[in-house]
């Protein structure tokens, strides 16, 4: 038979099954307000006690069969006060270990999820071992995006990686191009000077086997086709360290929404730990309320029995008169006592429970 | 009634030289249409040449070859040695020939072309590795064996020269439009240094042409072609010369022809001896026609010449002499001025059997022939006799229409003691000469001014000197005086020729 009292402590269906959640919408994180600790248990006893059908069949025993049925009430007021303490004490027993079962299950680790602005959700779980398990996960927008951002990180990391030598071939290539028409309107002034001063056949092996115009406007070509390559060079540093910082860039980048997560969990954790307080604390009062509840049930229950053992030990007592009827009492007294029953203005001790 | 005779004096006939080219009508008396053997002495009168001496008294190494180069290697030292060439063979020494080829060297022609260039003689021709020699090494030698020789394997060529501190050298088997220059003062490096080449193929005015010759000048080399010249500025340093100049359609026959007057570089072109004036004040080089009075007779030689040119200047006998050797023929040309048509006086030598020339330092002009080395010197040629010939233009005696009748011819001559000389007339261009044979008398030998000085000779009475009155025949309407001299041992020179005529009817 399930308590009625446990069952209201178990939990609240919503509130244990409605994770906390958490709004970014202000930037601020507030907490899911948690679900109000459940109703504490109330004190009220149930409308069908059975205490009333005993004395109800007391009564009516005294009423109907005298003395004997007065006799036999009162036993089995006794008997009855006896077993109800138990089952109280039982019961009370029970309560508490409900009360801590729920508890620890309002106290557990509950996961929660933290979602942005933007989409991007941040949770926490148990995972099958028991340990905790968190997942991250973006808008489907910002996933593109840093798919975007990495694909150009990745492209640019591969132009970085890329030899330098050959990009500086290339880049010195594209100088020459640019460089061959002058060069060429150079070569053919000089010519025409040559040819015009008949000079166009001289070689002297001082100049390398050229005329000396031929020589210095080669060596002024080579010169600038020096200072080409040694500018392709630097080119190709620089567009090679562009490169890398464009990909260190995109690839940052590429980390922004996750980024932007992993900064809107400090709110979001600090609402969730706000939240988990709160449970502690309402799982605290819970506590405490059900508690209380059991006590004042208990201490009902009790006294119930109390009456009903001093219903019983009174109609025994006038049953049995002085004479005899106070051993016969107090041999009662003395088994309820044994039971955990209190018999009210007993004098005889009672036994340990 | 008798008529008075007509004098025509001839004074220092032939004072202008040969003349060709003129109508013989219209000639200055001063030409003449022959002067053979003869020479303008110092006093502008027509003379007989000198001979040549030979000087070589073992002629062993050359067999029966003649020599067909001379020249004098004189080292810093002031020592000064003969080469020559001639019988496939290099040789030294004037009065015994001696082969200097080096071993192992084959020589199939005598074409050389030696410069004194840095205590060290060069010889070069057209495809033979060139040669040199030295006083130090003593011995003439291959240029690629000298020590640090470099480049040498590109200039076997034909023609060299030695100017503005380097060797020069062009005119190849194959290649006829380059000339390589050597490193500064050193001959035989043609490939470090300062060294160089110019390629004249896109240079020529006219398209095409081939080097024959080189010459330095007033500050320039010129190039000549064979139909054109071309002339560099600033050849002292090749590397930056430039064209100064172009000549279209006068180049150089032979690299031989060449020569050096100071004031004039003078070569022989296909229309006759010409020369580059050296211009100090004007940048331009004018080219003068040297042998305008006999053109077309150089211009057939020149034509006609297979074998050789050969030429020389001698300040001391004040000519250029060119001889064509294939021909015998030598023209000589004298250098110290020039007539109206703007010619040198021009005599020619016969029959010459001269091969080679060198004017050596000092003065002494040298003779190649088939007996050796010569000089040019006395009045014989190696001992015998040659003939000495004059024939006046075709004299009218200013009337061409009337007749003459010579009546006398009184040549003056002077020296040629015991010559016999032959008085020679004809009338009307016609070849059938009158002729009256002539002993000059006297056996005094002439003595010349500053020679023997205080010697007997100085007492002599000089040259001697003698009037030949000849009485002459027949008649015509022009006439032409010829004079003609066996040259045996003395000078012979012709002051004047006085010719007495008789001038008749109007025909």
């Amino acid at each position: 038979m399930i308590n009625p009292y446990q069952q209201q402590l178990i939990m609240p269906a919503a509130t244990q099954s409605a994770p906390p959640s958490f709004n970014m919408v202000t930037g601020a994180t507030a907490a899911t307000k948690p679900a109000a600790p459940a109703t504490p248990m109330s004190a009220s006893p149930p409308a069908t006690n059975p205490l009333d059908s005993l004395f109800g069949g007391i009564k009516d025993f005294f009423t109907n069969y005298g003395d004997i049925a007065t006799g036999a009430a009162a036993l089995g007021l006794l008997g009855t006060a006896y077993g109800d303490l138990g089952d109280i004490g039982t019961s009370a027993r029970g309560y508490a270990t409900d009360l801590a079962n729920t508890q620890l299950e309002q106290t557990a680790f509950k996961p929660y999820t933290i979602t942005s602005a933007t989409g991007g959700q941040y949770g926490v779980s148990l995972g099958p071992d028991g340990g905790l398990q968190t997942t991250m996960s973006v808008s489907p927008e910002e996933s593109a995006m840093t798919q975007l951002l990495f694909g150009g990180a990745q492209n640019f990391f591969n132009q970085a990686m890329v030899d330098p030598a050959q990009r500086t071939q290339n880049i010195y290539g594209n100088m020459l191009t640019a460089m061959q028409p002058e060069m060429q309107r150079q070569q053919l002034m000089n010519e025409e000077r040559l040819a015009a001063q008949g000079r166009l056949g001289v070689s002297s092996n001082m100049f390398g086997g050229m005329a000396p115009e031929t020589f210095q406007m080669n060596k002024a070509q080579q010169e600038a086709m020096n200072n080409a390559y040694f500018q392709a060079v630097q080119q190709a540093q620089a567009e090679q360290a562009q490169q890398a910082g464009l990909g260190s860039q995109f690839f940052g980048l590429g980390y922004l929404p996750q980024q932007q997560l992993i900064n809107a969990l400090a709110p979001g954790l600090t609402s969730a730990a706000a939240k988990q307080q709160a449970d502690l604390y309402g799982a605290n009062l819970f506590g405490e309320a059900t508690m209380s509840g059991i006590d004042a049930y208990l201490a009902s229950a009790l006294g119930r029995a109390n009456l009903m053992g001093e219903a019983g030990s009174g109609l025994l007592s006038s049953l049995l008169g002085n004479t005899g009827g106070s051993s016969v009492i107090g041999d009662i007294t003395n088994l309820l006592s044994t039971l955990g029953v209190t018999v009210p203005g007993s004098t005889s001790s009672t036994a340990s429970p | 009634m008798a008529q008075q005779l007509q004098s025509i004096n001839l004074a220092a006939p032939a004072f202008k030289g040969i003349n060709t080219e003129d109508s013989p009508l219209q000639q200055d008396t001063a030409f003449a249409d022959v002067a053979d053997n003869a020479v303008i002495d110092k006093r502008g009168r027509i003379a007989a040449r000198k001979g040549h001496s030979v000087i070589t008294t073992d002629k062993t190494e050359l067999g029966s070859a003649a020599i067909t180069l001379i020249k004098e290697f004189r080292d810093e030292a002031g020592n000064t040695k003969v080469f020559s060439a001639g019988n496939n063979k290099i040789l030294s020494g004037t009065t015994t020939l001696v082969d200097e080829t080096p071993v192992a060297y084959s020589i199939t022609a005598n074409n050389w072309k030696a410069v004194n260039f840095n205590d060290k003689i060069y010889f070069f021709q057209r495809s033979y590795e060139p040669l040199v020699y030295s006083t130090s090494s003593g011995a003439v030698e291959t240029l690629s064996s000298i020590s640090g020789a470099a480049g040498t394997a590109n200039v076997h060529g034909h023609e060299v020269l030695a100017a503005y501190g380097r060797l020069w050298v062009a005119d190849f088997g194959t290649d006829k439009s380059t000339v390589y220059w050597s490193d500064l003062l050193i001959g035989h490096d043609f490939s470090g240094g300062t060294s160089g080449s110019i390629d004249l193929s896109k240079v020529w005015p006219d398209g095409y042409d081939e080097i024959v010759a080189l010459a330095a000048h007033n500050g320039y080399l010129i190039i000549f072609g064979q139909h054109s010249i071309v002339v560099y500025g600033g050849a002292e340093s090749p590397a930056t010369m430039a064209l100064v100049d172009t000549v279209s359609g006068v180049g150089c026959v032979d690299r031989d022809t060449v020569q050096y007057t100071g004031t004039d570089v003078l070569f022989l072109s296909h229309s006759g001896l010409r020369a580059f004036s050296r211009t100090l004040q004007q940048k331009s080089m004018p080219i003068q026609n040297l042998s305008a009075s006999i053109s077309r007779d150089i211009i057939n030689l020149i034509d006609t010449e297979t074998v050789s040119f050969r030429s020389v200047y001698s300040p001391e006998n004040n000519f250029y002499l060119l001889t064509f050797t294939g021909q015998t023929t030598t023209y000589c040309f004298d250098v110290r001025g020039t007539v109206e048509n703007g010619s040198y006086r021009v005599t020619r030598w016969p029959a010459s059997t001269f091969k080679s020339y060198e004017r050596a330092e000092d003065g002494t002009l040298y003779i190649g022939t088939v007996d050796g080395i010569s000089t040019y010197t006395g009045y014989q040629d190696n001992g015998e006799t040659y003939r000495f010939k004059y024939y006046s233009p075709s004299l009218t005696f200013g009337d061409a229409s009337r007749t003459k009748m010579l009546k006398k011819i009184k040549p003056t001559v002077v020296g040629g003691n015991n010559a016999q000389m032959f008085l020679k007339w004809a009338y009307d261009f016609s070849g059938a000469y009158k002729t009256q044979e002539i002993t000059i008398s006297g056996s005094q030998s002439p003595a010349y001014f500053g020679v023997a000085e205080y010697n007997v000779d100085e007492y002599s009475s000089g040259i001697l000197t003698n009037r030949i009155n000849s009485n002459t025949t027949g008649f015509g309407n022009v006439v032409t005086i010829g004079l003609e001299a066996d040259i045996d041992g003395t000078e012979f020179s012709v002051q004047e020729i006085n010719v007495l005529a008789l001038l008749g009817k109007i025909l």
